[in-house]
């Protein structure tokens, strides 16, 4: 039997349910601002109004990105490719991401369109293995 | 709007403990910059009337137990942090507790050792998450990738103004980074990559030391001034967010970029000065992405422009404006408390025209940035005037 995949945050995402293909990053949305958020707020910072919660679109576009020669993040090892990649990718609600990147340089364009995803971290104390999320290039 | 300080404020003394990365103990460093900023203004600690301790890694209320080692005067002590603006928050504090009438005479101290802290992008034993990864490294970084993009600025600009502050340092005897010979570009292309477009030698020295300053009333400025010139606070600006679009609430080690350009607008309004009466500035380096758009934010130039600047060599000593004149976070280095102090420590050298070999000719007003995580952002202005 396959491993109960556990998001390691699930005030920020939460994995993909019934036909969907990506997970979702929890937000806010303020409809007297019409702003959304992420992370979710108590309230709207801009009109200190009541939020609602949402779940944000999958998909967005890169804004910016890097990679990191570091050779872990956290617990995690990135030995075969020498570090990672970070960027911030821009959902269509307006809010901006930092994520890790799944690729390499090369797929990563300014203005390209990136999708969610998530990745295993490790396992808690149950077995279940923890997931954090990423962005991957949509082609 | 920015209104003009209650009451005028000097700076009447400064020390400094070289910034290095030999891991010696915070308390000696900090009691090295203390007493030589007390000796600097001719008093001893009794004359002072409220201390500000700006640490980040020394535990709780270290700033507290650190005062102990100048006397126990019974003054009130308070200990400081907010990230990289730490020294700049306490000098902050100093300069408003005497404009607002609290004490006549305040001291600010900043010690650490980055070294020995942990905190942004070090996840430690914590469970793994994505908001984890944001190393200053990368999130600096992807300004730099964002700046390519939209304007087509180089890895060698970047690069030019790394080697540029480098090579400041060189007559900074206080400078953790002192290069034994002219740093060029190519040798900062060179070093090791550590976040693309950054290598190590354009990331800022991690390190330790000290400094400190201590503001007075005008009264007092004038009293121990034996005909030294007298260096004016003429503006203490400090903002935290407002809401941008493309917003980062997550991970973000410094907010918005606008957040520069608010305080130091307001900065400039309080002082009744503009970015064309600067004749040196000193500004949160860490990355020299942060350098070249500080540029345009602080007004130097207009927006795009920075890296004209950086052609023409517009910043370094010698230059129109020189910025980060002692190195900067870069090569003077960043210990984390006692860096914006640091950054007052030189601009009063330069106004006094003390600075030795990197003096900047005919200095009269100098502007100190510091953005820290969080976030914040701190702007001062310092003008010469006659004793």
């Amino acid at each position: 039997m396959a491993a109960i995949q556990v998001p390691t945050d699930p005030r920020l995402f939460r994995l993909a349910e019934g036909d969907e293909t990506r997970p979702r990053l929890l937000g806010s949305h303020a409809p007297e601002s019409d702003l959304y958020f992420w992370p979710r707020r108590l309230r709207c910072p801009v009109t200190r109004t009541p939020v609602t919660d949402v779940d944000l679109s999958p998909e967005g576009v890169l804004y910016a990105w890097t990679f990191l020669y570091v050779p872990r993040m956290g617990s995690i090892s990135f030995g075969d490719t020498g570090g990672y990649g970070v960027g911030q990718i821009d959902l269509p609600e307006g809010v901006r991401v930092q994520a890790p990147l799944l690729g390499t340089t090369d797929d990563w364009q300014i203005g390209s369109p990136m999708g969610l995803t998530t990745f295993p971290v490790g396992r808690d104390d149950d077995g279940n293995d923890l997931v954090t999320f990423r962005f991957e290039a949509v082609r | 709007m920015a209104t003009k300080l209650a009451r005028d404020v000097y700076v009447i003394g400064v020390g400094m403990h070289r910034f290095n990365n030999e891991r010696l103990a915070s308390a000696a460093m900090a009691d090295v910059a203390g007493m030589q900023a007390l000796d600097d203004a001719g008093i001893g600690f009794p004359e002072v009337g409220a201390l500000y301790n700006g640490s980040l890694g020394g535990g709780l209320t270290s700033g507290v137990g650190i005062a102990k080692e100048f006397g126990l005067t019974g003054i009130p002590v308070t200990h400081v942090e907010n990230a990289s603006a730490t020294g700049s928050c306490a000098f902050g504090e100093a300069v408003h507790a005497v404009a607002g009438g609290r004490v006549d005479v305040a001291m600010a101290l900043g010690f650490d050792d980055m070294n020995r802290m942990g905190g942004l992008g070090r996840s430690g034993g914590r469970r793994m998450g994505a908001e984890d990864v944001m190393l200053p490294a990368a999130f600096f970084a992807m300004w730099a990738t964002r700046r390519m993009h939209d304007v087509g600025t180089t890895a060698e600009t970047f690069a030019a103004i790394a080697a540029k502050n480098w090579n400041h340092a060189r007559a900074n005897p206080l400078a953790q980074r002192r290069a034994d010979h002219e740093v060029t570009i190519d040798e900062v292309l060179g070093s090791t990559m550590i976040s693309y477009p950054h290598t190590s030698m354009m990331a800022c020295a991690a390190g330790g030391g000290a400094a400190a300053a201590i503001v007075a009333t005008r009264e007092v400025a004038e009293r121990l001034s034996s005909g030294r010139p007298l260096v004016r606070v003429t503006a203490s600006q400090q903002r935290s967010e407002t809401y941008t679009d493309g917003h980062v609430f997550l991970g973000a080690v410094i907010g918005p970029a606008q957040m520069t350009r608010d305080t130091a607008g307001e900065a400039y309004e309080q002082a009744s000065v503009g970015p064309d009466d600067l004749d040196l500035v000193q500004v949160h380096d860490a990355f020299p992405v942060e350098e070249l758009v500080y540029y345009e934010l602080l007004g130097i130039c207009g927006d795009g422009e920075g890296d004209r600047l950086v052609a023409e060599g517009a910043t370094r000593l010698g230059g129109r404006i020189p910025f980060s004149t002692d190195g900067g976070l870069t090569a003077r280095g960043h210990p984390g408390g006692p860096t914006g102090l640091a950054q007052i420590h030189e601009t009063t050298l330069q106004l006094r025209h003390e600075a030795g070999a990197r003096q900047v000719q005919r200095a009269r007003t100098g502007l100190c940035h510091m953005a820290g995580a969080g976030s914040v952002c701190v702007v001062h202005i310092l003008q010469r005037t006659e004793g």
